[in-house]
């Protein structure tokens, strides 16, 4: 019959990293920092130029369409907000607001680790 | 004239002309906002009104700095209170806070799902598998198990849940949220409940979507201890706003044991993993068939299916559920399997892996204690020098 097994965390897999607390630094900076206990920081600028959404980034080529000088150092973020359990999701100034990034892709191109 | 006028007020203290808020209000009902379509004191733009004497400060506070008619509203206003008889100085500041911020959609994840403690969803990848008929009994097995438990039918296509379940008409709650009805203690949502049980729902991908995302916005789901999601088949749309939009806590995987079934489940598996939404473990269906003249359990599909991809990916295989006519023909009637016969293997099956669900998610809470379910974080402007 059932062979229900309840074992250490779901078996194999490991939790995921995901936001412990999440807060801005200065003008251009905000900090997360991760329920593994590693701490990043993200220049919003840099996150605005590296967007990952389908009008910035070519889907199939994965080649970068938006031109980073196209984004002025003057950019900021209006709001930075959470996308399921997963990701999050920044609205800037300039209206742009398509872009999610996983917490996967924000570990690897975080400032300071 | 006025200079007189003003400092024999002055001399002579409050006249009976005195301004009041109200005459403030009544001229400034005359200015509307061109996006909004309503005036700006229905709005609620007026703050900080302060008359003194006669002479009337106040702010004027828009939903975004940016405004494009700010000048042209503030001139208005001053020429509106100047109408006002034996009015002295006349202050009229013009401020914003971004409306969109204020009521993000995650907040609105909050008034419909900010008491549910986990949100559970049932999913597989293929069609038929038995998908809502677990989503049922467990939502049912928990409830048994003396929990409060809510079900949604995710499924915008192919609602399964208001046959299975019978519940009554959904009404409006005072605060436009809809209220969920109640079928046998469980909190049912389904788009069949609204379309007529009958009628296609014949909509694109972006409308669906549309709908799901209602349902875990503008439903008052209260206070739960599982929300159960029964998903459409597939890795789709649907599947993707609301791993977008809610914070689930768990996935349980269904599948059939034969390989063709195996195949689509993995792509399931995948999906949660890329969303980072743990999987609490697989449950096989139709694993069996005891027939009414023997005990004899007949595997009519290859058994050990579920197991076998359980096994392959490290998620805990939950059990297994037999084939049973009565379960089939007890849903059609909108009783569960759980409720109509709890001795039977299949009932006894769900009562079985619901306790194992609900384990795993302690299990999974644990583990993500630290974690923040949803975060806005306003970006406010900053000195470069403050660090």
């Amino acid at each position: 019959m059932a062979q229900s097994q309840p074992v250490e965390f779901l078996k194999s897999q490991k939790p995921s990293a995901r936001v412990k607390s999440i807060s801005q630094v200065n003008d251009r900076l905000f900090q997360i920092d991760w329920t593994d206990g590693l701490h990043s920081q993200f220049d919003t600028v840099e996150l605005r130029r590296k967007c990952p959404c389908a009008t910035c980034k070519d889907e199939w080529t994965h080649e970068q369409i938006l031109k980073p000088e196209n984004v002025p150092d003057s950019i900021r973020p209006v709001k930075i907000e959470s996308v399921g359990q997963y990701a999050l999701s920044v609205q800037f100034t300039d209206g742009h607001k398509t872009g999610i990034y996983p917490f996967s892709l924000l570990r690897k191109i975080s400032l300071i680790n | 004239m006025n200079i007189i006028k003003n400092i024999g007020e002055k001399i002579l203290g409050r006249t009976p002309t005195a301004i009041n808020e109200e005459q403030i209000k009544q001229k400034l009902s005359k200015i509307m906002d061109p996006d909004l379509g309503q005036n700006i004191v229905d709005l609620g733009f007026l703050r900080n009104i302060k008359i003194s004497g006669n002479d009337i400060y106040l702010e004027i506070n828009l939903t975004t700095p940016a405004c494009p008619v700010k000048e042209s509203m503030k001139s208005q206003a001053e020429a509106l209170l100047g109408e006002i008889p034996s009015v002295g100085q006349i202050q009229v500041q013009m401020t914003a806070t971004t409306r969109g911020s204020t009521a993000p959609a995650q907040s609105q994840v909050a008034q419909s799902l900010g008491q549910v403690k986990n949100i559970i969803a049932v999913a597989s990848g293929k069609g038929g598998v038995g998908k809502s008929t677990t989503a049922v009994n467990l939502a049912y097995a928990l409830a048994a198990r003396g929990s409060k438990v809510g079900l949604m039918d995710a499924d915008v296509y192919g609602p399964s849940i208001p046959i299975m379940t019978k519940p009554d008409a959904p009404t409006q709650s005072n605060s436009n949220l809809i209220n969920p009805p109640q079928a046998r203690g469980v909190k049912v949502m389904s788009i069949g409940l609204f379309a007529g049980g009958e009628k296609a729902t014949i909509v694109r991908g972006p409308m669906a979507s549309g709908v799901i995302k209602q349902f875990l916005t503008q439903v008052n789901w209260g206070e739960l201890d599982y929300l159960i999601i029964d998903y459409p088949p597939g890795t789709g749309d649907i599947q993707l706003t609301i791993s977008q939009t809610a914070p689930i806590t768990g996935a349980v995987v269904v599948t059939t044991p034969q390989d063709v079934a195996l195949i689509d489940v993995r792509k399931a598996i995948a999906m949660f993993d890329t969303m980072k939404v743990p999987v609490i473990g697989v449950v096989e269906t139709m694993s069996y068939f005891i027939c009414d003249g023997c005990d004899k359990k007949h595997y009519i599909f290859k058994s050990g299916g579920g197991n076998k991809v359980a096994a392959e990916f490290g998620l805990n295989f939950l059990g297994e559920v037999p084939l049973e006519s009565n379960v089939a023909l007890n849903s059609d009637k909108g009783i569960p399997a759980v409720i109509a016969d709890s001795a039977s293997p299949a009932a006894q099956s769900y009562m079985t892996i619901s306790g194992a669900v609900a384990a795993q998610v302690s299990i999974i809470h644990e583990a993500y204690k630290d974690a923040l379910n949803h975060f806005v974080l306003e970006w406010k402007p900053m000195s470069q020098e403050i660090q």
